[in-house]
């Protein structure tokens, strides 16, 4: 579904990754964790096509299509998801008229039919049960005045009502509480499938005793050093990094 | 059905311009469209909305008289380049609510006296300008007495080559205790070429008031855009959205409830161009 090779990429004058391989199937879950400052926000970024990032070297194939060849409007139609690390607020648009926009976008790329209100409301109704996300919040602006985990339920929740190939969430755990990072979480489980995949970006393994991933891999300095499956994550959490990145250090 | 056509049907009453006193509540707004004078006073006691709508290009002076306890909600649409001087003088306790909508270049100068104790005004308006437009909006608002409030919030987004102008004050005479003045200018420059410029002042002679201004300038939030781009919309659209976001508020509050969707209609249309 989605394969990166060597991937670099930098932010002003920056470098950030230094060569990223990756590869997602169908099915799968992918944990992506590292220390602060590693490159796990700008590989989110660089995947969703944020043009604050400058890609110098590498491909990125999704689909079977070269992602980075194709607008950011483009990949999302196209079935990837961006769970935003700091959601932003859009005042005086409503989240109800938001999602009927990106859903619409979404459905004429699949060449499905447009919804019809009353079809709309039901599937509003439907998702947003799934993360138990108010109500009252669809028919507010977007984000604004939201709590942060209000932000972030609303973040899965737009995942669920746009069902994408390939749902890339970074650090969606952070700034919840215990029980809104269940709700969050177990959303998120109930939205994965066979035919799509998952990439979390995590400081915290208990994020993952809710979402099993089947790799995990630590990203350190631009570069995937280490890839294991669930029990890295443990060892991480136990450990730290410092016995993985020694070796790398500049 | 156009704005022109919805003012000119059974809703409302419609009369030319000149000179109209207004002794009796009603439930119909007054309407009248490219006036050049105006003269309305608005009785003791008595409630009423009025459109002024501007549909070609024109001159106007309207000279508005509440008397105590009289409230008037008035709609004040620019849909032409317009040069347009409103004169508003209240007596006690009076309510006056401007909704004003530029879509055009357009000159318009407001001045509300607040004469008489307790009286209140709030003048909320935006102002659209594309391609060369030059929109200005001029408020003042002069606490001449004790006790009375004001407040305005007037948005402003241009694009193009377009200027957008704001210029308010806010004066409060040597007696005018306990006055309660707020006047807010926001903006939206979409564009390298498009330029605004807000000037909110104020000049306090008493000194129990509570007074505040502000003014802000933006751009259009490329971190919305990139959200909203993230979710499927188009670029296009996601700045639309946001400068509709960013205006409906003022529309959304017309007191005259059967114009807020031809309003955002037209808004819709003009940000388009933009």
């Amino acid at each position: 579904m989605l394969i990166i090779k060597n991937l670099h990429a930098r932010v002003a004058d920056k470098e950030i990754l230094k060569g990223i391989d990756l590869e997602v199937r169908a099915g799968e879950i992918h944990a992506i964790m590292g220390p602060n400052g590693s490159g796990k926000s700008t590989l989110a970024g660089v995947l969703a096509g944020n043009e604050k990032y400058t890609v110098t070297e590498g491909e990125v194939t999704f689909e079977g299509r070269d992602l980075l060849a194709v607008p950011v409007e483009e990949r999302a139609r196209m079935g990837l998801f961006l769970g935003f690390q700091y959601p932003v607020e859009i005042a005086g648009v409503s989240m109800a008229n938001f999602m009927k926009l990106a859903v619409a976008e979404r459905r004429r790329y699949l060449g499905e039919e447009p919804l019809t209100a009353s079809e709309f409301l039901r599937l509003m109704r439907e998702k947003g049960a799934i993360v138990e996300l108010d109500s009252k919040l669809t028919s507010r602006a977007v984000n604004e005045g939201f709590s942060g985990g209000e932000k972030k339920k609303n973040e899965i929740f737009q995942m669920a009502m746009l069902d994408p190939k390939l749902a890339i969430l970074d650090e969606t755990d952070s700034g919840l509480d215990i029980d809104a990072l269940r709700i969050v979480a177990t959303g998120v489980t109930k939205l994965h499938t066979a035919e799509n995949a998952t990439v979390v970006i995590t400081h915290y393994q208990r994020l993952l005793d809710y979402i099993v991933p089947d790799y995990v891999h630590v990203l350190y300095n631009g570069r995937i050093i280490h890839s294991g499956d669930k029990s890295l994550a443990l060892k991480l959490e136990k450990e730290g990094y410092d016995w993985l990145i020694n070796d790398y250090k500049e | 059905m156009s704005i022109s056509e919805l003012v000119c049907g059974d809703g409302f009453r419609r009369f030319e311009g000149g000179r109209i006193t207004v002794s009796d509540d009603t439930s119909r707004p007054f309407a009248v469209v490219d006036p050049s004078k105006l003269e309305l006073t608005v009785e003791s006691g008595v409630k009423c909305r009025l459109v002024i709508l501007h549909t070609q290009p024109n001159e106007m002076t309207a000279r508005i008289g509440l008397e105590p306890d009289a409230e008037l909600s008035v709609a004040d649409i620019y849909l032409a380049s317009t040069f347009a001087e409103v004169d508003v003088r209240q007596k006690e306790r009076s309510v006056c609510r401007f909704t004003t909508v530029e879509m055009q270049s357009a000159n318009v100068v407001y001045g509300m006296s607040l004469d008489g104790v307790g009286a209140s005004c709030t003048s909320d308006g935006v102002f659209i300008g594309s391609g060369d437009d030059h929109c200005v909006f001029e408020l003042t608002v002069r606490h001449n007495v004790s006790d009375c409030t004001s407040s305005s919030l007037v948005k402003g987004v241009v694009g193009g080559r377009a200027t957008g102008e704001f210029r308010g004050l806010v004066y409060v005479a040597p007696d005018a205790q306990r006055t309660d003045a707020q006047q807010q200018s926001r903006n939206i420059e979409s564009g390298n070429d498009a330029h605004i410029i807000t000037k909110p002042q104020l000049e306090i002679y008493a000194d129990d008031v509570r007074c505040s201004h502000g003014a802000t300038v933006g751009q259009i939030d490329d971190d919305a855009v990139f959200y909203m781009r993230q979710r499927g919309l188009s670029e296009a659209e996601a700045r639309r959205l946001q400068i509709e976001g960013f205006v409906g508020d003022i529309t959304m509050h017309c007191p005259v409830e059967s114009l807020k969707e031809p309003l955002t209609d037209i808004l819709k249309t003009k940000l388009e161009k933009l």
